[in-house]
């Protein structure tokens, strides 16, 4: 009798969800700093809340949100890809160029991508087949593909222009109905496209066995080398998206920004911020935005209030410093299960 | 009673004095710890090579001396990362804090206009400073390292920035002048660049620091394994703590050095810096590798990128061609690093076995002995303790008539008589408890695989001897410890002789030793008066059993492979062995002493003429133990075999064979007791003991040997 009581008690007590409520503390704080943000610039900036502005603010962050999604892709498999911006730079570079002489806008974005999927490919066979960690394979293929760019095609140069009266360009960078621009749509597209292949796809299962255990996924018999194939080239592919519209918004492919490496720290920021961890297992299209938001906000509101970049960047990475010091306090590591891999 | 041995008429046996084999040099370079180390290396030599081929007066002192003049900032740089990554971290922040230490010794020596020792106190505490707060963040509080360190690289580069833009005109305006600042900036010291030598002193600071420091063997530790390292009671976080301010540190004197060649900074000053030394680090590393703090490797993957940099450019090409192949040379030196890791165990696996050809002659003085033509007496052994001892390759019996054996487990067990039923624990010595034998004391001296030579006392207590001997000449791998001791007996003067069967394969491996048919083995003996252990004669063919003459004066040894027994002479043991009895039908494992003069030897197995010739073909063997599963393997009759019976001078006068079903198997011991005869087996779970006919009945081992001279 006694143990059936016992029983049907240990039955009745809810099983404590452990960590349900804290997994997402950050995303949540973030969310919250984010309308505080907001908030404050209506008060603060003139002409901050209105409808023009939110335009601007979508079409601006469209780049960012979708690069975002390749790399919160690739960390949520426990891998990172440092030659995003790279592969955004290259993939602007091939269809303006082919463009530019004369090919048809169709066939040019047949070319971009096929370039863009054998580099990726490239990059998951260097992780997943030669077995280079993920961060010094796409670090030196980062190297590789700005220097192989810039030696056969650019001779040299740090800039690649864009002729902006080119309709296909026209058409990247313009409205598709009033209200709504082509990189805005695009982003979107991207997004929905992320939570397809995260929740939807069976690769997305994979993905998050990956990150969670990759050790455990490999031994269960999970496709761990084709799922990072996937993975690569559906980041090299966020890569095309993004360069295309960034490289249609300001008539140029900018060289610069592989090396001054801004871009990518957004990008990174922007992952991290939303929430997810960067050992991978964890997050997914909502984080995404969650960071974005607050990225996209504070880059709007410093430049309204006429920051210089170095003011903006050293803003940025003290907001890094916070959310990695407090993502620490609410989610603080377990000191048993903590290894050195974990950077 | 017992025969004189006529030792000078037997046949000499040949001993190599050294064993040379390319492939086992091979096998032997691989297993080394530096082998890893060896990529960076070839990496450089290769860059060297190159350069020297297309380049006219590289190598020339007066570039040599230039080189050496820029590359103390990196190479501090790269020292600083080496020692983040050593406590498994990582820095992205170096760049960023490079400019910034070199910013604030510029601002102290121009603005502030402090002396140049203070302007060097500041330069080291910007650094420090930058490194405490990534130490506070990664270490203290346990944030994630890249990030964190991404987060101080960006917050710094800004801050450098807004500082070196408002600054900057005020300093390239300034006309200060100091003796020291230039001399560190522009002396040279001994032909080298003050600079070089300040990257001297901190590398050899930072070696000694890993090798020799407490606190250098804690950061390895917390690299290597940081759960370990707590557990060890090393305190994880401030160790941390300290790498990433030392690091701070070291980048800080690197920023000091350049501000003081330079005497400017510019926008992209340590801009891209963190990437060239992390590909330093990683193709010195070999890889990402946390807790090792090989601070040479990593400065030769420095030279390496450094030199492969500055002669590319100096050769003329555009810095996005450099670019485009250092990308392309890290991914190559990574994949065959990676590569090599993974396989290099393979290639040692299909590398070690190193067969030769080898033959150990016809079966001879057997005629009318063989298994087919004698019953097989050992059918009517007594079977004695069945399932209570596990492999017990040697028997021993003191004067009580009590048997002692070692087992698979690594104990020593004690089957007490008259009926011997029951076994009991002597002693736990682990390892592979082999050979015994009964000293003058009435202790066991015990040959235990693995282990070495042990003494065990009647009341249990173990003492090793000896686990080593000396280094032979010409080894590439150092071969002092004692593998596999296998048999010994005991000289008159208390000398222990005992053989070491193989220094080349572990006992569960040693049917490969066989398959290799090299002599990897070697005659030891101890002193237990000097407590020295010497190499009596190195090279000989799987030496198995040992025993002392009757006449105490020559040492018989079992070769086992060669089929043979060979003898010593204790008084001129350099002369080397002679052959008292060859063409064994199988393979001898111990030797004792019988009461009629005579030795008792067994047979461990049978030889068989399929593989009597395998034995002569090396590569059939080779490409066997390649491609074939070892239980296919070809090797000897293990399933069959018996105990010789040999007289005082050396022939076979009977034969003692288990029959094909049993009861016992490959026997590898025979001790004679009160006329009855104990059998060991390797691999039996139980002891025989049959009765002997023509036997002395009240003859026992250790009162004939030590009980007649004392």
């Amino acid at each position: 009798m006694n143990s059936t009581n016992a029983a049907n008690a240990a039955a009745m007590t809810p099983t404590p969800r452990r960590g349900v409520g804290r997994k997402n503390m950050l995303e949540r704080v973030v969310a919250v700093a984010t309308l505080v943000l907001v908030v404050v610039f209506s008060f603060s900036i003139d002409g901050f809340a209105t409808l023009g502005n939110l335009r601007v603010i979508l079409s601006n962050s469209a780049s960012l949100a979708i690069l975002s999604c390749g790399m919160a892709v690739v960390i949520i498999s426990r891998g990172l890809d440092l030659s995003l911006i790279a592969q955004m730079v290259a993939g602007a570079t091939i269809f303006g160029i082919l463009i530019s002489s004369g090919v048809t806008a169709p066939a040019a974005l047949l070319v971009a991508i096929v370039a863009m999927v054998v580099f990726g490919f490239l990059n998951a066979w260097l992780i997943a087949y030669v077995e280079i960690p993920a961060m010094l394979a796409t670090l030196a293929s980062s190297m590789f593909l700005v220097g192989l760019l810039r030696f056969a095609i650019l001779r040299g140069e740090f800039l690649l222009l864009l002729p902006k009266s080119n309709p296909t360009v026209a058409f990247l960078a313009g409205d598709i109905v009033p209200g709504i621009s082509m990189p805005v749509l695009l982003m979107v597209a991207t997004l929905a496209a992320t939570w397809f292949l995260l929740n939807r796809a069976s690769v997305g299962r994979v993905v998050y066995a990956m990150g969670d255990n990759f050790q455990a996924a490999r031994l269960a018999g999970l496709p761990v080398r084709t799922s990072t194939i996937v993975v690569y080239v559906f980041s090299a592919v966020t890569a095309l998206i993004a360069g295309l519209i960034m490289a249609a918004a300001s008539g140029a492919v900018d060289f610069r920004t592989v090396t001054n490496g801004t871009l990518l720290f957004d990008v990174i920021l922007v992952v991290v911020l939303g929430g997810i961890p960067l050992r991978g297992g964890r997050g997914g299209v909502r984080n995404i935005v969650v960071g974005v938001a607050l990225i996209a906000i504070m880059r709007n509101g410093m430049t309204l209030m006429d920051f210089t970049t170095q003011t903006q960047d050293m803003l940025k990475g003290l907001v890094l410093l916070t959310a990695i010091v407090t993502d620490n306090y609410l989610n603080p590591r377990d000191a048993e299960t903590d290894t050195v891999g974990d950077l | 009673m017992a025969v004189d041995i006529d030792f000078p008429s037997l046949p000499k046996q040949r001993v190599p004095r050294f064993v040379l084999s390319p492939r086992r040099i091979l096998a032997d370079v691989l297993s080394k710890g530096w082998v890893e180390s060896l990529i960076p290396f070839v990496a450089l030599l290769c860059v060297v090579a190159g350069v020297l081929a297309t380049t006219n007066g590289y190598f020339e002192g007066s570039n040599l001396r230039n080189l050496a003049q820029y590359a103390a900032d990196g190479g501090l740089v790269v020292l600083a990362l080496l020692v983040v990554v050593a406590v498994g971290g990582i820095d992205l922040s170096v760049g960023s804090n490079f400019a910034m230490s070199a910013f604030v010794a510029l601002f102290c020596f121009h603005i502030l206009q402090l002396p140049v020792p203070a302007v060097l106190l500041a330069s080291l505490l910007a650094g420090a400073t930058i490194g405490a707060v990534n130490g506070f963040i990664a270490g203290l509080l346990g944030c994630g390292a890249l990030l964190t360190t991404l987060g101080t690289m960006i917050t710094t580069r800004g801050l450098y920035t807004l500082a070196s833009q408002a600054q900057l005109v005020e300093i390239s305006s300034s006309a200060r002048i100091d003796d020291l600042w230039d001399w560190i900036g522009f002396e040279k010291v001994l032909t080298l660049p003050v600079g070089f030598w300040a990257l001297a002193v901190v590398a050899v600071l930072v070696l000694i620091m890993f090798r020799q420091t407490r606190i250098g063997w804690h950061i390895l530790a917390v690299g290597g394994n940081r759960k370990a390292a707590r557990h060890g009671g090393i305190r994880v976080k401030s160790t941390i703590f300290f790498a990433y301010v030392l690091a701070g540190v070291i980048v800080g004197l690197s920023g000091f050095l350049f501000a003081a060649r330079q005497n400017s900074v510019g926008s992209d000053t340590g801009i891209g810096m963190e990437f060239f030394v992390l590909t330093a680090l990683v193709v010195g590393l070999g890889g990402f590798v946390p807790g090792r703090g090989a601070v040479v490797s990593v400065l030769i993957g420095f030279a390496t990128i450094y030199i492969l940099n500055n002669a590319m450019i100096n050769a003329g090409f555009r810095g996005d061609f450099v670019q485009l192949s250092m990308g392309a040379i890290i991914v190559v030196i990574l994949a065959i690093d990676v590569k090599f890791r993974k396989n290099r165990h393979r290639l040692l696996a299909s590398t070690y076995l190193d067969p030769v050809s080898f033959d150990a002659g016809t079966v001879e003085g057997m005629r009318g002995l063989m298994p087919d033509e004698t019953a097989p007496k050992l059918k009517d052994a007594r079977i004695l303790a069945s399932g209570r001892v596990d492999g017990p390759e040697d028997v021993l019996l003191d004067a009580a008539g009590n048997l002692y054996c070692g087992t698979r487990d690594g104990y020593l067990y004690r089957l007490n008589a008259p009926d011997h039923a029951e076994a009991e624990v002597l002693a736990k010595i682990g390892g592979r408890p082999l050979g015994l034998a009964l000293d003058r004391e009435g202790r066991i001296v015990a040959c235990v695989a693995g282990m070495g030579l042990v003494r065990v006392t009647m009341d249990g207590q173990v003492e090793l001897l000896t686990d080593q001997t000396e280094r032979s000449l010409l080894s590439v791998q150092d071969d002092t410890t004692i593998r596999m001791a296998d048999d010994l007996d005991i000289g008159p003067d208390g000398t222990i002789y005992f053989t070491d069967a193989t220094k080349r394969y572990d006992i569960e491996n040693w049917g490969l030793d066989l398959l290799e048919g090299r002599p990897n083995g070697r005659l030891l003996s101890y002193d237990p008066a000097t407590r020295r252990t010497r190499t009596v004669c190195d090279n000989l063919v799987f030496p198995n059993g040992v025993c002392l003459a009757h006449d105490g004066k020559h040492l018989l040894v079992a070769s086992t492979w060669d089929c043979s027994i060979l003898i010593f002479d204790l008084a001129r043991l350099s002369d080397g062995p002679r052959v008292l009895l060859s063409g064994l039908p199988g393979y001898p494992d111990n030797i004792n002493r019988a009461s009629d003069g005579g030795y008792w030897v067994a047979l461990a197995g049978m030889r068989n003429p399929v593989f009597d010739e395998a034995m002569r073909h090396p590569g059939v063997r080779r490409r066997m133990t390649r491609h074939v599963p070892p239980t296919n393997w070809l090797f000897g009759n293990l399933n069959i075999g018996g105990v010789l019976k040999v007289d005082g001078a050396g022939k076979v006068v009977d034969a003692f064979w288990d029959a094909p079903d049993g009861p016992l198997y490959m026997i590898t011991s025979m001790r004679e007791h009160e006329g009855e005869l104990y059998l060991g087996g390797v691999t039996n779970d139980k002891i025989g003991c049959l009765k002997l006919d023509k036997a002395d009945p009240t003859w026992r081992g250790p009162e004939s040997y030590w009980g007649g001279r004392s």
